[in-house]
């Protein structure tokens, strides 16, 4: 199956680590021009030199998502460096954290005005195009009970819920919406790679709740989220795609 | 500004260990120490690659010669000087078959007996801490004054031989420092400060007299006092039994000192260990860190890479206003841990807000046994009221949990004293990371054979 994905020009904000980097690799493997942030200068040069070797378009810079003049700059930046825009996936997060108002504060601005700030750079482009494809990312602790109650959880939902409503208002725009949620990921220096190590009883709770008996791998919620992304998902739009190795226990009727 | 390297802390190559990172790790040197306490790197000694050899661990011979070239020689920690601040206050406690009483004298010194009757040898008082006007053996009335003197010797005239000697309890030497009492069971032991030196420098400036009691717990622990000493000595387990530490402290970059009886470590803490990926998120135990300096790690904008730093500018800045007064401390001991050991039997985790420690006593007759005691105390906020003291607690190896940490620590050590006896094992085979390890049995074999005397052949 063709992904269609030659020549395409994709941004991944947060694409320097885990599931966004495994985003980025698959993309630039697919032929797929690429755009990178994160953080850290290092982490982005790092995850720009690995990815530049599938030979295709790979820019990165360094920004960081809650200061919004910086971010926006960024956006521009990007869209300009790769000549256009066909994809956007917007991944960076603040994480979890319970016990500081703050941690409110840090959810919003990074895990929903990252994707909105975003979405509001490339519409444009893309309704100029007619075409465009936009992955959202949310989590699996949106949709049950994980980690106790607190605003990562919460502020991931409202992407499910905004993604579908910019399906349905972009649909006549040439522009397809969808969001997926990923299970508990492993990889190195991932949260999962650290509870293991500071809290293995818990870890391994959480292995015997697995269907698979094994927590998912970046690349296999990579593969999801780029083809949403790709020309091989052209009748996906509006959907919500759980990824979770059937983790969760509800059932979507 | 381009310094010469003269301050290199770390003697291995961190590179070619089983790590995923070189952590270059920011740190106080000689030239910026606002401390007393030095952080130059003491030189290291020469003490060769031999096996330490496995039967001083449970040898009922060498057990022998550690009492009388070492037990009954040196200066041994006996308790907390708060413990006994009035006129007839007491620590009794117990080292292999002796006890001890000492006690607060009514001019606010103090004087350390023998704790046995001179009649009939019975001990004047159980082990523990308490207040006496006077010590009055259980069995025949004899009563012994706070001086130990025989105040009261009932039917002293049937006595033709007259009562002991002087009519008193020996005298054994005490002395007090930096909060702790310290005894000797030899009468002629060397001075306090010459035997504890170079440490009052080092342990003073983190002033444990500000400190209260928090945990105070005894474990009878299944294996040789020294296999618990070595247990503490080394960073290299961390690796091995404490895996969860590796996104809390540098298990690679750590400074080794060791001194003419003593030695120390310094490992960075609020850390990730070079040995696990980088995490993108605050760990637990590093967000404990944050929170107890007073700090939001929701807050935190910088990387995880620098919160051992930012802490330390935390606590510079914002210690004296939270009651607590570092202008002692270099900014390193603000968040790390220096771990002294002084010899024979005291292992000490000092850090600014807290002391962990521990004093590892040898069992009185079974040199497969020890008694494992864990001290903690913490600082009280100036303004603060004085917490209540904590309760001793006293168990059996394994009965109850005394925190993941000392669990894992204690998990190992039987089956350490049970396979060193095995005829395949004939001793310790030990590493760089170990230095304090081979310095401590050197510092051992001193006093068993003598400076430098010990043989091919010896224990």
């Amino acid at each position: 199956m063709d992904l269609g994905l030659q020549g395409k020009k994709a941004i991944v904000v947060g694409g320097a680590r885990g599931i966004g980097f495994a985003v980025a690799e698959i993309l630039a493997r697919e032929g797929a021009d690429v755009a990178i942030s994160a953080r850290g200068e290092d982490s982005v040069k790092d995850a720009v030199a690995a990815l530049s070797r599938y030979g295709t378009k790979v820019v990165g810079k360094p920004c960081n998502v809650k200061k919004a003049d910086d971010y926006k700059a960024w956006l521009e930046w990007a869209i300009e460096a790769l000549e256009g825009v066909d994809v956007l996936i917007p991944l960076s997060s603040a994480g979890g954290g319970m016990g500081s108002e703050k941690y409110w504060h840090n959810a919003f601005e990074t895990d929903v005005m990252g994707p909105v700030r975003a979405i509001e750079a490339v519409i444009p482009v893309m309704t100029q195009r007619k075409s465009g494809s936009i992955v959202l990312v949310a989590t699996t602790s949106a949709l049950e009970a994980m980690g106790g109650p607190q605003a990562y959880n919460a502020m991931k939902a409202s992407l499910i819920t905004y993604g579908k409503q910019l399906a349905l208002a972009h649909g006549k725009d040439g522009i397809r919406v969808n969001v997926v949620s990923p299970g508990p990921i492993e990889f190195e220096g991932g949260n999962w790679d650290m509870i293991k190590g500071t809290m293995e009883k818990f870890y391994q709770s959480q292995l015997r709740q697995q269907p698979m008996g094994r927590l998912g791998r970046p690349e296999e919620v990579a593969r999801a989220i780029v083809f949403l992304a790709s020309e091989a998902a052209s009748w996906c739009s509006g959907s919500h795609l759980v990824v979770d190795g059937a983790f969760t226990n509800r059932t979507h009727f | 500004m381009d310094q010469p390297v003269t301050h290199r802390p770390v003697t291995w190559d961190t590179s070619k260990m089983d790590v995923k990172r070189v952590v270059d790790v920011i740190r106080v040197t000689p030239e910026t120490n606002t401390s007393r306490t030095p952080v130059d790197k003491a030189p290291d000694p020469e003490l060769g690659h031999d096996l330490i050899p496995a039967a001083r661990y449970y040898s009922e011979a060498f057990m022998k010669l550690e009492w009388e070239r070492i037990w009954t020689k040196v200066w041994l920690l006996g308790g907390r000087a708060d413990d006994i601040p009035e006129p007839g206050d007491y620590i009794c406690t117990e080292i292999g078959k002796e006890s001890v009483l000492i006690v607060r004298q009514h001019d606010g010194s103090l004087r350390c007996f023998p704790n046995v009757c001179l009649h009939r040898g019975n001990r004047l008082r159980p082990e523990g801490i308490g207040n006496a006007q006077a010590f009055r053996c259980m069995y025949h009335h004899w009563t012994y004054g706070l001086d130990g003197k025989i105040e009261r010797l009932p039917d002293l005239c049937t006595f033709p031989q007259g009562g002991p000697p002087g009519m008193t309890l020996p005298s054994l030497p005490v002395t007090e420092w930096n909060s702790f009492v310290w005894f000797s069971l030899n009468p002629d032991v060397e001075p306090f400060d010459d035997y504890i030196a170079p440490l009052k420098d080092h342990l003073e400036p983190y002033h444990p007299e500000r400190m209260a009691w928090k945990r105070d717990v005894t474990v009878e622990w299944d294996c040789n006092w020294k296999a618990s000493v070595d247990a503490f000595n080394e960073s290299y387990h961390v690796q091995g039994i404490h895996p969860q530490l590796q996104w809390y402290l540098d298990d690679v970059n750590i400074q080794i000192d060791c001194y003419e009886r003593h030695n120390r470590y310094l490992i960075p803490f609020a850390s990730i260990s070079p040995r696990v990926a980088m995490p993108s998120t605050i760990p637990p135990a590093i967000d404990e860190i944050m929170r107890h300096a007073g700090m939001d790690p929701a807050e935190y904008e910088g990387r995880v890479s620098d919160i051992r730093r930012d802490v330390q500018l935390f606590k510079r800045r914002h210690g004296k206003a939270q009651g607590k007064d570092y202008s002692a401390l270099n900014d390193d001991q603000l968040t790390d841990d220096y771990h002294y050991m002084i010899f024979p039997n005291v292992a000490l985790n000092v850090h600014a807000d807290d002391v962990m420690m521990f004093r590892q006593r040898p069992h009185a007759s079974d040199p497969n046994k020890m008694l494992y005691d864990v001290w903690v105390f913490e600082l009280v906020p100036e303004g603060e009221p004085w917490p209540e003291r904590a309760k001793h607690r006293r168990f059996k190896h394994g009965d109850r949990s005394i925190g993941q940490v000392l669990d894992q620590d204690a998990y190992n050590l039987p089956t350490v004293q049970a396979g060193m006896q095995s005829g395949s094992f004939p001793g310790l085979w030990i590493g760089e990371q170990e230095l304090r390890i081979r310095h401590f049995h050197k510092v051992l074999d001193d006093y068993i054979y003598g400076p430098g005397g010990k043989q091919e052949g010896d224990l």
